[in-house]
């Protein structure tokens, strides 16, 4: 310990002999240091499982529904994960998976029953155990119930966003709201929820990046019943794709998604079975024209398949690694330089007694200074860089954000960076034979 | 001047001269894949749409009724957009070139019955889009009005199984007559779409860019007269004077409100908004790499700097002895240009390599294209100069240094 407060001791005095070198060197590995902190940043925030625990069961439904030929439809060449109403209600109503649902997002005018207070907000339609399955966290009620769903009762969930703006309170059970053409009655209130990243409805939402706050679930029976329909009426048969916003005219239309919960892979393949026995079913009953091709994607393979995530953000964590590789590498030849230049207190130091490997430790510990003082330096550096990301006119600009969790492998990364960087050149420098050190200097 | 005796210095600083050939390495193969895509970037926000860009407002509504009376709404909407002072041109259009969402396609075939489709077009229709958009008609003629039909009746027809109620002629862009017919008078010809509806091209316009799908080919459009309502997705497509393009949006929004307060504004903006909105990511793309190519010119000549620094400071003693031996200022200078000129040479073949294998990278994992073979020589060139540039100063004042030191012994 005293040697290393030593080392501390010398690295401090040589660094003051040098200043714009030091200098150089550590505002060379800030700048490398946080411009990959900010890619990575980005890229963390946008990869791993948008609802953790629960999405790595999720599964979506494609088969190529399509019920009389669209003259304005392409070839199916991709799949296509948005059903028909009657469709989804039917694999839903099924029940083969562990638990499934159908969903679809909608905008709202949501208000209170004497219209005082009122919010267009963004929510989902949705059949079978939508709230249960997607883990959305209750604070007052429950959930619909199948016979209030069979029976298109009029009910809603609210978040407690919205029961706050509308009455006061977020404890709002029991009270009723105005949507569409109809009256319904409140029967539970959730926690703010949405996902990390947007996977439900995904063909709708282009561009979408990140999940938003979804307000209301209403069941879809009764929601189209009292005038509130999907955001956007997908692809409907034998017409041109026409998006009717908010249209409740969705017989013909194909704007709903199934997605089913299987905990094993057996159970999958279990499900695929039913899925290819079902579409098969209704093609030779001649109700899908095409040969429907049923799949069924993971959640992560069906954001891949999408592109969910922009190339961009890969490319853009690439970029900053090879920069910062590259700043590593100059501060490395920097060093080099730097601990050759003194071989001759480095001899004086051997003939004294220091063995190499107390040379080798000093200098190592003089670069993972410089490392640390680095990313010190690049701390701010990466907060600027993140706030430079949120500016640009771009889908993941909010993910762009400062976290502890980035400090802490900010500290880890400078401090690796600066031993990684000295190891070459103090190797470099504990090589050379004493006496002839002593006879340069 | 020689060369040998510069490879026999640096290899005695083998470590140091390494990092520093790996280094420009690294910044030739990043730079260099960098610019290209910079370029590629910049290719695709240059894509000509074909219409008049800086005259173009685009607003578009969205009913929360049944949408029964759209079709007076959207009359009445369009006559009311004509009367605002400064509007030249009022077009209702299903969609426009660079925009994202649902755009309306078909499947194209050159003979009824075709098994498989011969491409996919991107399905243009609306009220007096031709001119609105300012197209350039090449060939034939623009729409007359007894050809329109409304999309609701066309739609109703094809449920019944009949194609009567369809429009039968059709515009095409110049790219798809050539690609369908190479060589060949396109006007006249016939082809078909969806469940064999046959199209007869009427007129052949310059550049009509699609909406989005740019891989199905960005020229394959096609116009259809076809009217269709503010309900049924159509936006109003108003063409004025550039100057004029705030206030006649800001008019356009206030009577459009003040026709029916009860509707949605989905979209209000000029046209030059919503293709920048479509590029914005290119845009930010091409804004980073520019910055990173900045950084990596710069860390480098830095760092060339800093070590070249080092070594005069190292050689203050050798320099000395040179110039005492009759080596001019000018000797010393070119000693180590030169050296850098090798250093940066011998990074460059090796970046030439890591380029082209950072290439391979990339267009595994991001559909790029390969990097073309001209970037490297101009990559080369640039840190060429870089190496010159950043070495200039520590070799002026080796240069400076007099004879005289190699008198002393430190």
């Amino acid at each position: 310990m005293t040697m290393f407060t030593y080392y501390l001791e010398l690295a401090w005095r040589r660094c003051r002999q040098n200043v714009p070198i030091v200098l150089l060197v550590v505002l060379t590995m800030a700048i490398g240091i946080a411009s990959c902190m900010t890619a990575t940043t980005i890229f963390a925030a946008l990869s791993g499982e948008p609802l953790p625990g629960i999405s790595d069961h999720l599964y979506v439904v494609t088969m190529d529904s399509r019920t009389q030929g669209d003259a304005n439809d392409a070839a199916y060449d991709t799949p296509q994960s948005l059903l028909n109403l009657r469709d989804a209600k039917a694999l839903v109503d099924a029940h083969h998976a562990d638990s499934q649902f159908a969903q679809a997002q909608s905008l709202a005018q949501v208000s209170t029953t004497d219209g005082k207070h009122s919010d267009r907000v963004i929510g989902l339609l949705g059949y079978g155990s939508l709230l249960s399955t997607l883990g959305v966290p209750f604070r007052y009620g429950r959930p619909w119930t199948e016979a209030e769903q069979t029976a298109h009762a009029p009910v809603v969930v609210i978040d407690a966003t919205l029961a706050e703006k509308l009455f006061g309170t977020s404890d709002a059970v029991g009270r009723s709201v105005t949507m569409g053409t109809g009256t319904f009655r409140i029967i539970g209130v959730t926690a703010p929820w949405k996902p990390r990243m947007q996977f439900l409805g995904l063909t709708q939402n282009a561009g979408n990046l990140l999940g938003q706050d979804m307000q209301f679930y209403a069941p879809v029976g009764a929601a189209l019943d009292h005038g509130v329909g999907p955001l956007n009426t997908g692809k409907c048969a034998k017409s041109a794709p026409v998006v009717n916003f908010q249209s409740t005219h969705v017989t013909h239309c194909r704007w709903i998604e199934v997605w089913v919960s299987l905990d094993a892979p057996a159970r999958a393949s279990a499900y695929r079975v039913f899925l290819t026995h079902y579409a098969q079913a209704q093609h030779q009953a001649g109700r899908f024209v095409q040969e429907p091709k049923p799949r069924l994607f993971g959640t992560q393979a069906w954001m891949d398949r999408l592109k969910a995530i922009p190339g961009d953000v890969g490319l853009n964590v690439v970029l900053a690694g090879g920069f910062l590789l590259l700043c590593m590498i100059n501060v490395a030849g920097l060093l080099a330089a730097r601990f050759l230049r003194r071989q001759g207190h480095v001899a004086i130091r051997r003939a004294l007694g220091a063995s190499r490997r107390h040379v080798f430790m000093q200098h190592l510990v003089e670069a993972g200074a410089l490392g640390m003082a680095g990313g010190v330096l690049a701390l701010p550096l990466t907060w600027l860089g993140l706030w430079v990301v949120r500016m640009q006119p771009v889908a993941y600009a909010a993910a762009a954000q400062f976290s502890p969790g980035v400090f802490a492998i900010l500290a880890l990364l400078s401090l690796l960076v600066g031993l990684a960087v000295g190891i070459l050149p103090a190797w470099r420098v504990c090589r050379q034979p004493p006496a002839l050190q002593i006879k340069l200097a | 001047m020689d060369i040998l005796p510069i490879l026999a210095s640096l290899r005695r600083h083998k470590v140091t001269a390494l990092l520093l050939i790996l280094q420009i390495a690294l910044t030739c193969a990043i730079v260099c894949n960098a610019v290209f895509l910079i370029s590629q970037r910049l290719h695709r926000m240059q894509l000509p749409s074909g219409m008049a860009e800086h005259e173009l407002v685009q607003i578009r509504l969205g009913s929360v009724g049944d949408g029964s009376d759209a079709k007076s709404q959207t009359q009445a909407d369009v006559a009311a957009l004509q009367r605002i002072p400064g509007v030249q041109q009022v077009a209702v259009v299903n969609q426009l070139p660079f925009t994202e969402g649902d755009a309306s396609n078909g499947d194209l075939k050159l003979k009824p019955g075709q098994q498989t489709s011969t491409l996919t077009v991107a399905q243009y229709f609306g009220q007096n889009v031709v001119s609105t958009m300012g197209l350039h008609l090449l060939a034939g003629r623009n729409f007359q009005p007894e050809e329109y039909v409304d999309l609701d009746t066309a739609l109703a027809s094809l449920n019944n199984g009949s194609a009567q109620g369809f429009p039968q002629t059709v515009i095409i862009t110049k790219g798809l007559a050539e690609r369908l017919w190479p060589g060949e008078e396109a006007l006249g010809k016939t082809f078909y779409l969806g469940g064999d509806i046959p199209f007869r091209v009427i007129g052949v316009v310059a550049d009509l860019a699609r909406p989005n799908q740019f891989y199905n080919g960005i020229e394959n459009s096609i116009l259809w007269p076809m009217r269709l309502t503010f309900a049924e997705g159509g936006s109003y497509l108003i063409r004025c004077a550039p100057g004029a393009r705030r206030a006649v949006l800001k008019a356009g929004l206030a009577k459009l409100k003040e026709l029916d307060p009860g509707r949605v504004v989905l979209e209000k903006r000029t046209y030059d908004d919503a293709r920048s909105a479509f590029f914005a990511h290119d845009s930010a793309m091409s804004d980073m790499l520019l910055s990173v190519i900045i950084a990596l010119l710069l860390v480098t000549g830095l760092g060339i700097v800093g070590l070249a620094s080092f070594w005069v400071g190292q050689r203050r003693r050798q320099i000395g002895v040179r110039r005492a031996l009759g080596a001019t200022r000018g000797d010393i200078l070119r000693y180590f240009q030169i050296e850098n000129f090798l250093i940066v040479g011998f990074g460059i073949v090796l970046g030439m390599a890591m380029a082209y294998g950072l290439s391979l990278l990339l267009m595994q994992h991001y559909a790029l294209p390969r990097l073309p073979f001209g970037y490297l020589p101009l990559g080369a060139l640039a840190l060429w100069l870089l190496g010159q540039c950043a070495v200039l100063a520590p070799a002026l004042r080796a240069a400076a240094v007099p004879p005289v030191v190699a008198t002393r012994t430190v």
